[in-house]
């Protein structure tokens, strides 16, 4: 096996005269196992295919593979190894079973075994061991977030965009792999650079990659080792905005008193595209607006609501922004915002957005005691064809005043939350707030339910009312009681 | 798909939430309620004495706390 990796590290040495790439590091094939640790081999994957889509802003991985079980005991839990500079950048992270996709996500936790590598593993945990001999096919998907870079880094106003990829040929493994190829979808056919890998590498032996319309395909490669990296890098077009969104903070307030749940979305945005070669010209940027070529700036964002949505707005830090148009419908409640300013690469646009619905629509009763359902989207946000990354969401649901015992579940990976007291108009006590954080979400997630319950007193729903009329009671008493003192001057009145 | 709390919602579909007023009435309550208040209190000022703090201020008070919780609501501010 080694005399393997020894021969591949010299051919990817070899292929460098191949890649006629601008980059900054030579793609050389390494090990990211490390040296200390390695995870059990009790399995080896019989037949991967893995496909990297870059249709979007952001690229998906997918990666079908059929495990076999090598071990004389059932095995259960498969792991996946990640450097830790892409692992930082890996969202969204799903594990199915293929042949039984509906029955849900498997059970997956990072874990780092050893302080002084880099190499930190995803642990898949199956749901059934998998017994000695035995074959299961599992499908794994995450999205690589800030991963595609702008070459060249600054354009023209008008030009089209290019970006670059790089990424390994060979899946990552933390077992050996006897067959496997890795099919890259690109949106076009306009893919000017690639990495050519030498056809002794191939299985087939055939030139490496073999293309077909906008797909290339890297492999056959037979029997690669655990932790073999194979790096290779494309250059395609790309002209779109690549919509990063650093932080996003979504709150969502529910009122018993008022029927309503408040949504507010707060966004700090930029552009991750190639940067203006030139100043920016507004007379260029008019002219060509009426005829909408592509584009790689941000010119705006459609933000489906759900049907009921009212009283939208849209303000940033200066205040309200005029621009935006909201159409109710009864399927859904279309806002469309323009930004103050079209993003070009690296340009940054923080804002809010709000608004009201009836919260029937997202609450429920239970029939026994005072307990509440509350069913929400985990994120919404606008929907865009080249899609939307969040490195970070942070989730607020403000319940109301006395709401207790909070229990939650959503399918969406969370990395922390918590419980707090969140105090704002005719509070005593503050509410109960529940924060949700997640990282390195995309727009896949928009369909995303939350289901929160929660126990409301019966008694703790009359808290406000009861507190302002104690109040205004004190108020009457002091009153009578300052009127009632006979401050007069000279004999008391005898009535 | 399923998880127990989706059950849960499940099982809750014939009664969702209904608030005991509704949005678009909620201007009206606020407002008749704050009015009495008004009213009450103003008797009150006129004649005080220790049988009409219960009898006047009590009322008054209770119109008032929960006038101005859906006032408030009216305009916008759901508490």
């Amino acid at each position: 096996m080694r005399s393997f990796t020894l021969a591949s590290c010299i051919a990817a040495l070899s292929s460098l005269a191949c890649a006629e790439l601008n980059l900054s590091e030579p793609l050389l094939s390494k090990q990211v196992l490390p040296s200390t640790f390695t995870p059990p081999q009790v399995f080896k994957n019989t037949n991967l295919v893995r496909t990297t889509n870059l249709d979007k802003a952001y690229p998906r991985e997918t990666i079908n593979v059929i495990i076999e079980n090598i071990d004389s005991k059932p095995q259960s839990e498969y792991y996946l190894p990640f450097d830790a500079s892409l692992l930082s950048k890996v969202g969204g992270f799903e594990v199915r079973d293929k042949k039984a996709a509906d029955k849900g996500t498997f059970k997956v936790q990072v874990v780092g075994f050893d302080a002084e590598s880099s190499t930190e593993f995803y642990r898949i945990h199956l749901p059934e061991a998998l017994a000695p001999g035995a074959q299961q096919t599992i499908s794994i998907s995450y999205a690589v977030l800030s991963a595609l870079q702008p070459v060249p880094a600054q354009l023209g106003q008008t030009e089209k965009q290019y970006v670059q990829y790089t990424f390994s040929a060979y899946a990552p493994s933390a077992y050996l792999t006897e067959k496997q190829r890795t099919k890259v979808k690109f949106p076009n056919t306009d893919v000017p650079d690639y990495t050519t890998l030498p056809a002794e590498l191939n299985d087939e032996k055939k030139a490496d990659p073999q293309k077909q319309g906008s797909t290339f395909t890297y492999g056959l490669y037979n029997n690669v080792s655990a932790g073999a990296q194979q790096p290779v890098s494309v250059r395609y077009e790309f002209t779109k905005p690549i919509t990063h969104a650093t932080l996003l903070e979504r709150d969502l307030e529910v009122s018993h008193w008022g029927g309503n749940l408040a949504s507010e979305e707060r966004y700090w945005l930029v552009n991750q595209g190639a940067g203006l070669k030139n100043q920016f010209s507004r007379v260029e940027w008019q002219r060509q607006l009426y005829m909408n070529p592509p584009t790689f700036a941000l010119k705006g964002l459609n933000l489906p609501l759900a049907p009921g949505a009212v009283d939208p707005y849209f303000t940033d830090d200066i205040g309200n922004v005029s621009t935006s148009k909201f159409r109710a419908g009864s399927k859904e409640a279309l806002l469309e915002l323009k930004p103050r300013y079209p993003l070009f690469g690296t340009w940054k646009y923080s804002f809010r957005v709000g608004w009201n619905a009836d919260l029937s629509l997202y609450l429920r009763k239970l029939s026994t005691a005072d307990t509440y359902v509350l069913k929400v989207p985990f994120l919404e946000g606008p929907r865009a064809g080249e899609g939307i990354s969040y490195a970070r969401v942070s989730l607020r649901v403000i319940l109301p005043e006395g709401a207790e015992n909070v229990r939650f579940s959503t399918t969406v990976p969370i990395v922390d939350n918590s419980t707090s007291l969140h105090k704002t108009f005719m509070d005593t006590l503050g509410r109960t707030t529940l924060t949700l954080t997640a990282i390195n979400l995309s727009d896949e997630f928009r369909d995303r339910d939350l289901f929160v319950t929660y126990d409301y007193p019966w008694m703790a729903g009359y808290r406000k009312p009861l507190v302002i009329a104690m109040g205004i009671f004190a108020v009457f008493a002091v009153t009578w009681v300052l009127g009632s003192i006979d401050t007069s001057i000279g004999k008391k009145k005898t009535v | 798909m399923s998880s127990p709390l989706h059950d849960v919602w499940e099982a809750a579909a014939s009664s969702p939430f209904s608030p005991a007023i509704g949005k678009n009435t909620q201007f009206t309550v606020g407002f008749v309620l704050l009015a009495i208040a008004l009213v009450l209190t103003t008797i009150f000022g006129l004649n005080r004495s220790f049988v009409n703090l219960p009898v006047l201020g009590v009322p008054a008070s209770l119109a008032f706390g929960f006038g101005a919780v859906y006032m408030i609501c009216a305009v916008g501010v759901y508490v």
